[in-house]
């Protein structure tokens, strides 16, 4: 148990170090959420009014926009955990990895965990200069908004993870990243309410784990939402912990042919 | 007492059988050797013994464990430097090292000690803060050798560790190996494809082509296996060069006749230069003209040429040529 947790532990310490490293993308990666914000946000507020009717007559678009965005950088943060387990095979630290004498599960772990961290402090920062643009959230929530950033960075970091160590090539990462993160994030209703979908979408944004992490940033931030909290959080956690322990299944299995 | 045996290891990709049903026993404490040309198999059987690839066929042993039974206790006790780079270029060295060690479960405070010993012994004191992306080849080589000695393994795999590197590189990985054998009595087990660093650095050598071990022994046991000494003879093709060979086979002197290709013959001897002249009076009778007579001391080169018919290191150089590199490289001082 202790070996497990200090395997944990250095892994979770290397994700953080080779973070703190790449500054540029750390900036970046802030900036654009930022300017979905600005650009969408400040954009849409008046269509949106008028078109949402009595379901959110109460809010204004950019406070209803801002758990989403928040919820979309740590979407994008963690999935692009993928792209790393690609490097680490393309550059060799994979093979450290794997013959070293410890836990797979461990190692894996660690590393969802420490990508998980850094893209859930992404989603704080961005969260916290989003406050600024919109006074009217209610930052009493931010706990909840927190424990759900979490769990949906360890959903997105796991199944980053899985997809990352299925594909031999960035491009392939790519590819499948292309199909399924649009899908993903726009029928998640960060950017529109899931109950003016269509029936189709509707159906498909309830099997999506992000869905439910959003709607509880906005029940927490907003007060309004679809499901309740307490529904919301035990789906994400139902999520997390399937994706967890798919990637460790994964993993436990990865050679180097 | 042997520490690696393998039994029957073969590893097959889809049609590529690149290791191909190979025997063998390492001994506790000794260097040994897999050497081989490119694409003989040497990799893949490296990756068999430390449990990241799955033997076809056959299986191992590793310090008592079965590589396919118990992996886990296999990785326990080895340490390996792959023939490419598995640092992470992003960290410095010196986290590169620390990540190593705590995943080895080596404390803190020691590990701290440890990686500035090392530092000091791969020659690398200053560097350790520097990202790893700004070392050159041999100092990312030196920094993998560190940190594969971070936690004293029982057996050290080195997959070709001097690939690449400029012969001052070369010469300070040589001394390393040979200080950690001496020092620890680690047992090491490494590949070349380089036939002098065979010969300098290990007590057996097992040589390998198209994934099977063709011969293995201490390198003179190997070369007693051609001879004494090698006579090369360049010689004219032309249809007369039967009855000659036929002649020369029959000669006492000469123990073993191989035509190589371009009309290169070799000649295994216990004595060259009585044999020379016996071999150019037969030219002469039999009017075969010979443009170029050289004769070696056999090295393991020769052995394997011996053996396969074929260069080991650039196929495409004539053999010729390659003796005569040799010859340069021997009278600008080299060791024979
Ligand atoms: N993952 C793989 N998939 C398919 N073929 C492979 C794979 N790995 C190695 N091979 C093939 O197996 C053979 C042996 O390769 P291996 O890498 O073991 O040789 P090697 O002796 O290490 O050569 P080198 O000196 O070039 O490193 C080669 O023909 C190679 O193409
Ligand atoms: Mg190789």
């Amino acid at each position: 148990m202790k070996r497990f947790i200090r395997t944990v532990h250095i892994m979770w310490y290397r994700q953080i170090k080779r973070f703190l490293r790449a500054k540029s993308r750390v900036i970046g990666s802030i900036v654009q959420p930022i300017f979905w914000l600005i650009f969408f946000g400040l954009g849409f507020s008046g269509t949106f009014r008028t078109m949402s009717g009595g379901m959110n007559r109460n809010i204004d678009y950019l406070p209803f926009l801002v758990p989403g965005v928040v919820m979309m950088s740590v979407f994008f943060g963690s999935f692009m955990s993928g792209i790393s387990v690609i490097w680490d095979r393309e550059f060799g630290f994979l093979k450290e990895v794997l013959v070293a004498p410890v836990s797979r599960d461990a190692t894996i772990l660690g590393r969802a965990l420490g990508d998980s961290t850094t893209s859930v402090i992404r989603g704080i920062l961005i969260l916290s200069l989003a406050s600024a643009l919109a006074p009217s959230i209610n930052l009493a929530g931010i706990p909840v908004v927190l424990v759900s950033m979490i769990l949906v960075a360890l959903s997105f970091t796991s199944f980053g993870i899985i997809i990352g160590s299925k594909m031999r090539s960035m491009e392939g990462f790519q590819l499948i990243n292309t199909f399924l993160s649009m899908p993903i994030l726009f029928l998640s209703g960060a950017f529109y309410p899931v109950q003016t979908m269509p029936t189709w979408m509707r159906a498909i944004a309830m099997i999506n784990p992000l869905t439910y992490g959003v709607d509880a940033a906005r029940i927490a931030l907003t007060g309004t939402g679809v499901n309740s909290l307490i529904a919301d959080i035990i789906m994400l956690l139902v999520t997390s912990s399937i994706f967890v322990s798919i990637s460790a299944w994964v993993f436990r299995r990865t050679t180097i042919e | 007492m042997d520490v690696i045996e393998s039994e029957g290891l073969t590893k097959r990709f889809g049609d590529v059988l690149a290791v191909d049903n190979v025997t063998f026993r390492v001994r506790e404490g000794e260097i040994f050797g897999f050497l081989g040309p490119n694409g003989a198999g040497k990799t893949t059987t490296i990756n068999m013994l430390i449990t990241l690839m799955r033997p076809t066929e056959g299986s191992a042993r590793v310090a008592g464990y079965d590589i396919i039974k118990e992996p886990d206790k296999v990785r326990k006790k080895i340490g390996v430097v792959f023939q490419d780079p598995t640092l992470d270029r992003r960290l410095t060295g010196w986290e590169n090292l620390y990540i190593h060690g705590r995943l080895y479960g080596i404390s803190s405070r020691e590990l701290k000690l440890r990686i500035k010993e090392l530092f000091e012994f791969v020659e690398l004191k200053g560097w350790e803060n520097k990202i790893v992306q700004y070392y050159s080849g041999g100092m990312m080589r030196r920094l993998e050798i560190a940190r594969a000695l971070l936690y004293n393994p029982e057996i050290l795999f080195l997959d070709e560790p001097t690939l690449g590197l400029d012969p001052q590189s070369r010469a300070k990985v040589w001394d390393y190996i040979r200080e950690i054998k001496s020092e620890e009595g680690m047992t090491i087990f490494l590949t070349t494809h380089y036939m002098e660093e065979a010969e300098k650095l290990c007590d057996r050598v097992a040589i390998i082509d198209y994934g099977r071990i063709i011969a293995l022994g201490t390198v003179e046991e190997l070369k007693s296996k051609v001879g004494n000494e090698i006579i090369y003879l360049n010689t004219t093709l032309d249809g007369q060069e039967k009855i000659f060979i036929e002649r020369l086979r029959s000669l006492d002197s000469i123990r073993d006749l191989k035509v190589l290709k371009d009309g290169i013959i070799s000649l295994s001897v216990n004595n060259a230069p009585e044999t020379i002249p016996k071999v150019l009076q037969e030219a002469q009778r039999l009017e075969v003209e010979i443009r170029e007579v050289r004769y070696l001391r056999p090295s393991l080169e020769d052995v394997f040429l011996q053996l396969t018919g074929k260069g080991l290191r650039d196929e495409e150089a004539t053999f010729f040529d390659h003796v005569r590199m040799r010859r340069i490289r021997m009278r600008r001082g080299g060791r024979r």
